[in-house]
């Protein structure tokens, strides 16, 4: 059956309370397992910001138990492709403050040493970084999000519906355009 | 700056988590939210090509205007007035059709397929620089939301759309002779449709776009993709003077192209006179009614969960509530709107 018609009675909810917690799948709760460090991880390298990773990874887990099974066979790809477009819109609405408070933050958990020149150093170079993400065009800074979160290139293709064959050379133009804005 | 630097200016330390009381956190969240996953029937293999989605959603248009019309033209006069939104899944093979029929064309030029589209009274956007302006060229209170996600930044802009109308004539000559050049064979049209009317009015409509700011005239840049767009419209009115709205309606769902399971879908609507139908492309998009304002309204979202849309309507208004959201955040700004 192409769909199912959707009306007031499909929206039927169970009876709620605070503190009570939801019986999910078991094929949700293993996908959760499998992928929630990965998906922090790509919303972390876009934030330099755990919390916020977190908070992303969050409302993209919220989003697919919304809409999709837990044993869909493109879970992964979809779940990478949000955390990083997700992370971006986040990293935009920041600005610039918000990018340097995180940037100050993760400085200092950072082996740059203990000279209050170094942390200044480093606090500008990563809030430089996530200015440039957020100035890239989407697709390029979610290829380098992707990427240096360590996902192969089968995967990034997966998640950006694009030929693996074609992940070399929109890496290496992404990259560029990242060094073009950094000069 | 090489690639290793790249990796050092990207490469923060490597987060440490807690999956389980991550997982606790979200059944809490889940359960507290009242979140249900969606119907079997509506999970979909979902491409990740966002745009391509929302692209395909703005083709779409199209097919809703035909088919709002399918539901308006109950007898002579009556004025349709939508009191309820439903999602109609419009598939691929749906799209594919409709886009060869309409490829190339405006609005009028795709309804030349069926007949005569004339505008009586033209829309005529035009920019104005406050709500209390808009509110006033409009003529009737422009609601506004009282508060915005951190994500929707920047200054507002507001645009205006003039009470519009148009009338439409169906010919059946007209429709043979389209679905010729697309070397299909068009139904005979009923002859009590053949030469009759259908008019309608729309707007005044009032826009207000966030994210999106004017063109500074320096360089070939494109337009920003809006972060926010919050819509307001009285409803639409279309009168007819010969065609009822079964006859109409089964009329357009024998066109051909029209797959089996959306003439299913339209046909399952059950007071086609005040519903309006938003197609929603099914294979990159979710949608499920949501309750806004104390209301149902309908919620779309693409499938990477980054672009959002509400729309419903009260008191005689319709609203929509556009932008690249979570779910969430989309119905707080709907529910924020005063």
């Amino acid at each position: 059956m192409l769909y199912v018609w959707m009306d007031a009675s499909s929206m039927t909810l169970p009876a709620r309370g605070a503190g009570r917690s939801a019986v999910l799948s078991p094929a949700f709760e293993r996908l959760f397992r499998s992928e929630y460090a990965r998906v922090v991880g790509i919303a972390h390298r876009v934030l330099a910001d755990q919390d916020g990773a977190e908070d992303v990874a969050q409302d993209v887990f919220l989003s697919f138990y919304r809409a999709h099974p837990g044993d869909a066979e493109y879970a992964a790809a979809w779940l990478h492709a949000a955390a990083a477009h997700s992370a971006l819109n986040a990293l935009r609405a920041r600005g610039r403050r918000g990018r340097r408070e995180a940037a100050q933050a993760v400085s200092a958990d950072t082996p740059a040493g203990d000279d209050p020149a170094e942390l200044v150093t480093a606090a500008e170079t990563q809030d430089e970084v996530r200015a440039v993400l957020a100035r890239l065009p989407e697709r390029s800074a979610a290829l380098l999000a992707l990427r240096y979160a360590g996902l192969s290139y089968s995967e990034i293709a997966a998640a950006l519906d694009v030929r693996a064959s074609s992940i070399g050379t929109l890496l290496r133009r992404a990259e560029e355009s990242f060094r073009r804005e950094m000069r | 700056m090489n690639e290793s630097e790249i990796e050092r200016g990207l490469g923060t330390a490597e987060p440490r988590v807690d999956t389980e009381a991550a997982l606790a956190r979200l059944r809490t969240r889940i359960e507290d939210e009242g979140v249900v996953a969606a119907p079997p029937a509506i999970r979909r293999r979902v491409p990740a090509r966002w745009l391509q989605g929302l692209a395909a959603a703005a083709g779409v248009v199209l097919v809703a205007s035909a088919l709002t019309l399918s539901g308006v033209a109950d007898s002579i006069l009556k004025i349709f007035e939508p009191r309820s939104i439903v999602g109609v899944p419009i598939t691929q093979q749906d799209l594919s059709y409709l886009g060869q029929a309409c490829a190339g064309l405006d609005l009028q030029q795709c309804m030349g397929t069926y007949g005569t589209f004339e505008w009586t009274t033209p829309p005529q956007p035009k920019e104005v620089q406050s709500l209390a302006s808009a509110s006033s060229t409009a003529g009737y209170s422009v609601q506004t939301p009282s508060s915005l996600p951190a994500s929707v930044t920047g200054p507002t802009r507001y645009g205006v759309i003039n009470r519009s109308s148009a009338t439409f004539t169906f010919s059946a000559g007209a429709t043979q002779q389209a679905a010729t050049r697309q070397g299909r064979t068009a139904p005979p049209m009923p002859a009590n449709i053949d030469g009759s009317h259908l008019y309608m009015t729309a707007g005044p409509a009032v826009f207000q776009v966030w994210g999106a700011p004017a063109s500074t005239g320096r360089g070939p840049q494109p337009d920003p993709i809006p972060t926010l767009v919050v819509g307001q419209a009285k409803a639409p009115v279309v009168t007819s003077d010969g065609v009822t709205v079964d006859q109409l309606r089964t009329y357009l769902l024998q066109q051909p192209g029209v797959s089996p399971q959306l003439a299913a879908a339209i046909r399952a609507i059950g007071d086609p006179a005040s519903t309006l139908p938003v197609p929603v492309p099914a294979e990159l998009a979710v949608s499920h009614p949501v309750t806004v304002q104390g209301v149902q309204g309908l919620f779309i979202g693409d499938n990477t969960g980054i672009a959002s849309a509400i729309i419903w309507q009260k008191d005689g208004m319709m609203f929509e509530v556009i932008g690249s959201l979570t779910e969430r955040q989309a119905v707080d700004i709907a529910n924020s709107m005063r």
